[in-house]
């Protein structure tokens, strides 16, 4: 038994579930506060991805320009979004809403294919080069900081949700939307707040994904692997994003290296399959009573 | 009840005429009864959009340059092409529309897919010789495919043109195999393995990366641990290759690096960057800006100022083939059918594609196997040869 | 305006058909269909087969998500149990055409009750979410399985009725919309049986249905075992329509094709089935028809993919906001202002 190998592959599958987490984060947000599965999270990622890319190498804007456009804009279009397509669908069944985000991620494939083209790209490198060494296992330098990254802003969204007005409010409309207008919270600014920090952080998580695997129109497809996070975590539940995600990333690297790549996909499908049914709420998700 | 103002006679007169307009746009015979054509279902939009924009470009330069001088024998070509999206569905009801407006006696397809699907047709109305834009090595099968052929080697015998050189390099090297969980990516790897045991290489490891995977810091280092000489990449454009390169190089590795056709045109290779440089491949096309003496190539840098891609090297020279094809049967007063091209086809020995490919060529079955290998020169911004033209 | 309507028994009121107008209109439907094929050039044959494989697929998923209230994102998945099932038998068992379909359908049904297994324990999102998850594992299979031919996939030779290979458009019409007709037929005639009405009080209230007496999973797992056998003949027909069967060819894009299809038609009603699949198939074709007819040709045909793409989310996202009942609706609407006329309402 090769420990070394194993501690090195471990190390590379947590980091890259470090990722995972991010755009979990994101996907969770938008449910933690309204509800809905949001299956288009994988190409607001692509989105975030894009317009850094039209800042960053079409118009050369420098970094510390180029981020923040990108990121802003994205929250823009899930402002955007919100309005239009999930307010009108607020009384509807949850379904309708999540095929509804099923046209909006083809809506925006179409989009960017449209503006950009199908072609593959690649982003201008901004991460630090120098490759990471735990003893002797070799972690690549841009997981590694997208793993930073992404515990940075789950810490982060943690202590916003429970100190902050916002988050608090955030988690009251979710619990409950009547009581939560009853006690004069601003339910539907509560809902586009979701959304918009829901989309930025969708681009903060393309714009990692996308300097390590370059961007494409189908880059979209990350975000069943973001499913499976969430459902293994909790769908409402932002620290179950990131174990779901360490626990994802973990077990995708070792099924990868151990049984070969075409395994990996199923691997985290069966994993899907066992906590459906055995806890189909997830590690961390709050079990829903349904009531007749 | 108030008297009919239609006789029998009128009504009758008058369904004929809705049923003739009823069938008249929907069979309509829309060419001049001397031309030939060649239809296309050409990937103009979606993910092989680069590649189906060079080829149309290819085959309407070239059916322009031959119907500039006369056509063949006084008979002009039409190119008669329809956007598919690279979707089989969409491939195969182009084909439908495209032969039921125009008696059809060349093809292009956009895809092994397609190639597949549309082949039992192909057989059973036997009027159409296709090429396409795949070399899968399944399509490489006079038996199976009587009425298909490859613009180039098939991508098992593209490894072995790469492996042939490894072999010359350095003879005993370890090649690793990195593909992509695809059709595309699997095709050659059984064969290849098998043919590179047979020039005396040793293949250490075959990794499979599932399609669409963004993270490849696992299969890095499964491939730093198993110290190839050589690495060949397969069933890839541009991603996730630059990853590997990066990473294999911050961990050390010293391994040489090696494409196949789709990732090996000019300007995907230049977008590696810095680490791409001496990425190697092999290329059965000579690049547009190659300076060796190929008459056909100053033509084509006549007409377009521009560079070109080896898309568009590829349908130029398909476009070359048929018409080839089409001389040769004519000329021997045969009627233009499958069998009567593939069969003019496969008459063609040490023929001269005006420099296109390197040597001439000889179609004996499906495919032309014969390549060259390039090497990636990023200071220069150019694919420099690296090697003699192999011929399989 | 539509009077003297009366029914005098209860099977005559639960007839499919019951006025003399749609029976008319009905005579002359089949008549079309009948002399479409010699009338039609083989592109439209071609269309006219893929739409009648589409809407035999989409009233499958309509029973398990427009009745049963059961979202499923696999019906691409047992289509190709199906198709691959009859590739197989077809190449390597050689049995007649009628017998390969139906042991598609059959296998795609076992395949639809393991599915739907979990579907006491899991509800709604979840499920769609494991059948997800099913169509990957299927997928997986049929890729690496050298069975079912690897990525590579299976050639099917044609089907043969009577020694003759139904190999051409014309021919496969005389088997695919015959089938497809009484597979639509048995659809209506479910939903008048007891079964039916079990399956609707499902979606509408399934504890409600349990508390009434329904066993929720038996009826669960026949609602999931009918609609993929529908997936199964339907998936059998493309096999020996398009003639290869690989697994590329059932993605999860043509599960949410399908459920597309069901939403812009209309959930819950056999018509909806129909008018959905017959649009979502043409509306690619009509799209090019018009960019052909704008003026800018070819500058425009670049961006036709795209277009499609986002015209087909769009048509999700505005029938859910706008007409969330489907075409069938507006289609109702129609028939009730012809009922009523020359009344208002």
């Amino acid at each position: 038994m090769d420990w070394a190998y194993l501690f090195e592959i471990s190390l590379t599958g947590i980091a890259g579930g470090g990722l995972y987490a991010l755009a979990a984060l994101a996907f969770v947000m938008v449910y933690k506060a309204t509800r809905v599965v949001n299956i288009a999270i994988g190409e607001l990622l692509m989105v975030g991805a894009y317009l850094f890319f039209t800042f960053a190498a079409t118009f050369a804007l420098p970094l510390w320009l180029a981020i923040p456009a990108a990121v802003l804009g994205t929250g823009l279009l899930g402002a955007v979004i919100e309005r239009t397509m999930i307010r009108p669908l607020l009384g509807e069944p949850p379904i309708s809403v999540f095929m509804v985000t099923v046209g909006l991620a083809s809506v925006l494939v179409g989009l960017v294919e449209m503006i950009w083209t199908a072609d593959q790209r690649r982003l201008p490198d901004f991460m630090p080069t120098q490759p990471i060494m735990v003893g002797d296992a070799f972690l690549a330098p841009k997981v590694f900081w997208g793993a930073v990254i992404a515990v940075v802003f789950i810490a982060a969204v943690l202590v916003v949700f429970r100190f902050w007005r916002g988050g608090v409010a955030l988690r009251a409309t979710a619990s409950d939307q009547a009581a939560a207008y009853s006690v004069g919270i601003n339910v539907p600014r509560v809902f586009s707040l979701a959304w918009v920090a829901s989309a930025m952080l969708a681009a903060i998580s393309g714009i990692i994904v996308g300097s390590i695997g370059g961007i494409s129109s189908s880059m979209g497809v990350f975000g069943l692997s973001v499913l499976v996070v969430v459902i293994v975590g909790g769908l409402d539940s932002v620290l179950g994003a990131l174990v779901g995600g360490i626990l994802i990333g973990l077990i995708e690297a070792l099924a990868g290296a151990y049984l070969g790549g075409e395994y990996k996909l199923l691997a985290t499908f069966i994993v899907l399959v066992a906590v459906l049914l055995v806890r189909p709420y997830g590690l961390f998700g709050t079990h829903e009573i349904e009531r007749l | 009840m108030h008297k009919t103002l239609t006789s029998p006679r009128r009504r009758t007169l008058l369904a004929a005429a809705g049923a003739a307009a009823l069938t008249s746009p929907l069979s309509v015979l829309a060419q001049g009864a001397e031309e030939i054509v060649i239809g296309g279902s050409i990937p103009l939009t979606g993910v092989f959009a680069f590649a189906g924009v060079g080829i149309n470009a290819g085959i309407g330069d070239y059916v322009k340059m031959v119907n500039d001088a006369g056509g063949i024998k006084g008979r002009k070509l039409k190119y008669v092409p329809e956007d598919t999206g690279y979707k089989v569905d969409v491939s195969v009801a182009a084909y439908k529309k495209i032969t039921s407006q125009n008696k059809v006696n060349l093809y292009y397809g956009d895809s092994t897919g397609f190639s597949k699907t549309i082949n039992p047709e192909l057989d059973r109305a036997g009027t159409t010789l296709m090429a396409g834009a795949s070399f899968a090595s399944e399509l490489n099968d006079p038996a199976k495919y009587p009425n298909q052929f490859l613009v180039g080697p098939d991508y098992t015998e593209m490894f072995g043109i790469l492996l042939k050189h490894i072999a010359k390099e350095k003879p005993g090297a370890k090649v690793a195999f990195v593909y992509s969980d695809s059709e595309f990516g699997r095709d050659p790897i059984e064969k290849s393995e098998a043919a590179a045991k047979a020039l005396g290489l040793s293949v250490p490891v075959k990794i499979m990366t599932p399609a669409g995977s963004v993270d490849v810091s696992g299969e890095v280092i499964k491939l730093r641990r198993a110290a190839p000489d050589y690495t060949i990449f397969h069933g890839y454009i541009l991603a996730p290759i630059p990853e590997f390169i990066t990473q294999g190089k911050q961990q050390g590795m010293t391994s040489k690096w090696m494409g196949t056709f789709w990732t090996m045109d000019s300007s995907t290779v230049m977008k590696m960057g810095p680490d791409g440089d001496g990425f190697m491949g092999v290329m059965p096309y000579r690049y547009y800006y190659d300076t060796e003496k190929a008459p056909m190539l100053e033509k084509i840098r006549a007409m377009r100022p521009e560079y070109q891609s080896t898309a568009y090297i590829q349908g130029f020279l398909a476009a070359m083939l048929f018409t080839e094809a089409a001389k040769r049967t004519l000329d021997a007063g045969k009627p233009l059918d499958g069998k009567n091209l593939k069969a003019a086809l496969n008459s063609i020995k040490d023929f001269d594609t005006g420099g296109l490919i390197g040597v001439p060529i000889t179609i004996s079955g499906n495919s032309i196997p014969v390549g060259r290998v390039y090497r990636a020169d990023m200071k220069a911004q150019k694919m420099v040869a690296a090697s003699d033209w192999i011929k399989l | 305006m539509r009077i003297g309507t009366l029914k005098e028994t209860y099977i005559a009121d639960a007839a499919l058909f019951d006025s003399r107008t749609q029976k008319v209109w009905l005579a002359v439907g089949a008549a079309l269909l009948v002399l479409f094929p010699f009338m039609a050039s083989d592109y439209w044959l071609y269309l006219a087969c893929l739409v009648s494989i589409n809407v035999a697929s989409a009233t499958g998923l309509n029973i398990l998500t427009g009745y049963t209230g059961l979202v499923s994102l696999g019906q691409a998945a047992f289509m190709g149990l199906g198709a691959y099932t009859v590739a197989v038998l077809e190449t390597k068992v050689g049995t007649p055409f009628l017998l390969n379909l139906l042991a598609g359908g059959f296998i795609a049904m076992l395949g639809g009750i393991v599915v739907g297994i979990p579907s006491l324990r899991v509800k709604g999102l979840y499920l769609a979410i494991a059948t997800i998850a099913a169509s990957f594992i299927a997928h997986f299979i049929f890729a690496n399985w050298k069975f079912t031919g690897g990525t590579g996939g299976l050639s099917v030779p044609p089907a043969k009725m009577f020694g003759m290979a139904l190999d051409t458009s014309f021919r496969l019409y005389w088997l695919i919309v015959p089938v497809t007709i009484l597979m639509l037929l048995g659809a209506a005639n479910l939903f008048r049986t007891r079964v039916g009405r079990a399956f609707i009080a499902i979606r509408d209230r399934d504890i409600s249905a349990e508390v009434l007496g329904i066993p929720l999973l038996r009826y669960k797992l026949l609602s999931f075992g009918l609609s993929s056998f529908y997936a199964g003949v339907a998936g059998g027909l493309w096999a020996y329509f398009f003639r290869v069967v690989t697994p590329e060819s059932f993605p999860l894009l043509m599960s949410i094709f399908f459920l597309a299809a069901i939403i812009v038609g209309g959930m819950g009603s056999i018509l909806g089935g129909i008018l959905g699949a017959v649009f979502m198939t043409m509306v690619p074709e009509l799209l090019k028809l018009v960019v052909g007819l704008l003026p800018g040709g070819t500058e425009l045909t670049v961006f036709l993919s795209p277009v499609r793409t986002v015209i087909f989310g769009l048509l999700i996202i505005g029938f859910l906001v706008f007409e969330p009942h489907g075409l069938a609706e507006v289609w109702r609407r129609v028939r009730r202002f012809f009922h009523l006329w020359p009344f208002r309402n």
